[in-house]
């Protein structure tokens, strides 16, 4: 039924759109995946000629036709299988993802700061990936980015990607919150302690797979709390995704009632969940 | 912490202070200026009377929108049941009621939070789904809205042009309807910073960080200037003071403030929270000068006077400078 809703959003160019109107690449990606986990190659093949469309000279994707800049957006489009995107347009995109960092970790920003005699924070010494090219790194492009780059790294080991996907790592938790697990980013702001959201913990837990630190532990035990009390798809997807990653999704966790899939994002992402969970990886293949 | 750049001095903020020196200088001859039309009126409670008293407000602002497309821009910030962080969804329902009885041809409800992706879960932990009868029907995401690039206008701040939602450029009124809160990084957030919910989460990611990077009050005198056609209904009855828009505390003020010049708008809110308006960085960029234009004097107010209504809204240290003298 759900496939179905899904099959019925397909824009006649191919893509979809996040609940109605235009084309964009992130509900396109997850709906791609959703069909290609169901058998749907056709409708498959027809989102993925649409995302090949918006793949740009500078190897990253827009994030829909009417913009003329790469974005984040190309973690998720590197998500995709090399043979389903094409290897030309999979190669951009991961070539993209490893030379684009948060502006703050950029030479020249480090070379205005150094000749103006202002020390590196803490928080700003290891390099993530931001929305958009010239802004600052934050934890849910990281983390998508990570698990792009974990993928491609297990189909073709380099020490570049590992050494990207350590420093993005490294990234995450020292944007931990102080109080267990992640908002956007923000650990502070002027001096105040910021606190956690449900769904970017989970996307945090989900890059952090297989690290064992003080910050993964904390921010377990609250995706827990939060799994219990969340009533929105996207958080209860994420917080899944993170604690599966982690091995940490209670066995006996059933969805809670009157839970809506309000955007396709969440939709697609809940069916792959599903698949996920009877043992038909997405995101760790 | 990787919100907010490293403090730096532009070339704008070195213009725009000389432009505050200067303008400091000449208060007392104040440019003329069309006078402004901003009303305060006391609303005590999120009630039915809400109904009655919005639609008093726009008819003494002779709100021409028959058969016009109104676009509302509630604040939608953080999920909380509560009603000091967001806009007031009965207040916004109350808004929406009396656009449609003005004879608007469609009437929208339409926000692109800053921080949390999932709108539709906010607005419904917000109490929007509970109070407005179809919300879906009449609600749209500006984060995920068809965009449209637009060179800004005025270019106070170094974006040259930004991608904006159709929704909110097609509109013939722009309602900006924010809380009145403090802002721990321009001192207070009214119906100009507001419209930073009009930029597409979808093309620049949450939070909007490329409007960080290039001068939050110099953004939001850009925003205002790329709009002109607003409308301004300030959630004065419950607001935020101290560490706003998200950190801070529930404030009684029990008001509403409304206009069609939003600067004056503010200017006006500013007053009624004991902040100077003349300190408000965005503010003394909207102006461009012409300080009359949020001077008390050319204000044309209706309603309460503002010293019947004010109330100090509790500052943090580093905001304590814009508390208004004798606040």
């Amino acid at each position: 039924m759900t496939l179905d809703i899904l099959a019925g959003k397909q824009n006649p160019d191919g893509g979809w759109p996040y609940v109605r109107g235009v084309s964009w690449t992130e509900p396109t990606v997850y709906s791609v995946l959703a069909m290609l986990a169901a058998g749907e190659k056709q409708r498959a093949a027809r989102g993925l000629r649409w995302l090949r469309s918006v793949a740009r000279h500078d190897g990253g994707f827009s994030p829909q036709s009417g913009v003329a800049e790469s974005t984040w957006v190309t973690a998720l489009a590197a998500l995709l299988p090399p043979e389903e995107l094409g290897r030309d347009a999979h190669r951009g995109a991961i070539r993209w993802l490893l030379r684009t960092t948060g502006h703050e970790s950029t030479r020249l920003y480090l070379l205005r700061q150094w000749l103006l005699g202002v020390p590196r924070p803490a928080d700003q010494k290891f390099a993530g990936w931001p929305w958009t090219d010239g802004a600052a790194a934050w934890v849910g492009p990281t983390s998508i980015a990570i698990l792009a780059l974990t993928a491609e790294s297990r189909r073709m080991p380099s020490s570049e990607i590992s050494q990207r996907v350590a420093e993005g790592r490294q990234f995450l938790l020292t944007r931990a919150c102080h109080s267990g697990g992640w908002n956007h980013g923000a650990t502070d702001a002027l001096g105040y302690a910021a606190d956690a959201y449900p769904e970017t913990t989970g996307m945090a837990l989900a890059a952090l797979r297989g690290v064992d630190a003080p910050a993964v532990r904390r921010g377990v035990g609250l995706a827990k709390r939060f799994l219990a009390d969340a009533r929105s798809a996207d958080a209860l997807n994420w917080l899944t995704l993170g604690l599966m990653a982690q091995a940490e999704m209670p066995a006996d966790f059933t969805l809670p009632d009157g839970v809506e899939c309000r955007t396709l994002p969440e939709t697609s992402l809940a069916l792959l969940i599903g698949e996920a969970r009877k043992g038909r990886d997405f995101l760790w293949v | 912490m990787g919100m907010k750049p490293a403090p730096k001095i532009t070339r704008r903020e070195l213009l725009a202070a000389s432009a505050a020196v200067s303008l400091t200088a000449c208060r007392r001859a104040p440019l003329p200026i069309a006078p402004a039309r901003v009303s305060i009126v006391r609303a005590p409670a999120y009630d039915q009377r809400i109904y009655d008293t919005v639609r008093r407000i726009l008819d003494e602002h002779n709100l021409e929108v028959r058969g016009r497309s109104v676009v509302i821009k509630p604040n939608l910030v953080e999920f909380e049941p509560e009603s000091f962080i967001n806009t007031n969804p009965l207040l916004v329902h109350a808004t929406a009621e009396a656009f449609r009885a003005r004879g608007a041809a469609s009437v929208v409800i339409a926000e692109g939070p800053g921080h949390r992706r999932n709108t539709l879960d906010l607005a419904d932990a917000a109490g929007y789904f509970k109070i407005v009868p179809k919300f879906e029907d009449h609600f749209i995401d500006l984060n995920l809205d068809d965009v449209t690039q637009v060179h800004l206008p005025r270019q106070f701040s170094s974006l040259g042009k930004l991608y904006l939602p159709n929704t909110a450029l097609r509109a013939d009124l722009l309602v900006s309807m924010p809380k009145m809160k403090t802002h721990h990084w321009v001192g207070a957030t009214l119906s100009m910073k507001n419209l930073f919910g009009l930029v597409p989460g979808g093309v620049y990611g949450w939070p909007k960080n490329v409007l960080h990077w290039a001068g939050i009050a110099e953004c939001i005198a850009d925003l205002h200037a790329a709009f002109p056609r607003q409308f301004a209904l300030v959630d004065g009855i419950v607001g935020m003071e101290g560490n706003g828009p998200i950190q801070g505390t529930a404030k009684y003020a029990g008001v509403l403030v409304a206009g069609s010049d939003p600067v004056a708008v503010d200017a006006t809110c500013c007053r009624i929270m004991r902040i100077d308006p003349y300190r408000v960085p965005y503010l003394q960029l909207a102006i461009e000068g012409a300080d009359a234009r949020i001077s008390e004097h050319n204000v044309r107010q209706s309603g309460e006077a503002i010293s019947a209504v004010a109330t100090p809204f509790q500052l943090i240290p580093e905001f304590r400078s814009f508390r208004l003298e004798n606040g």
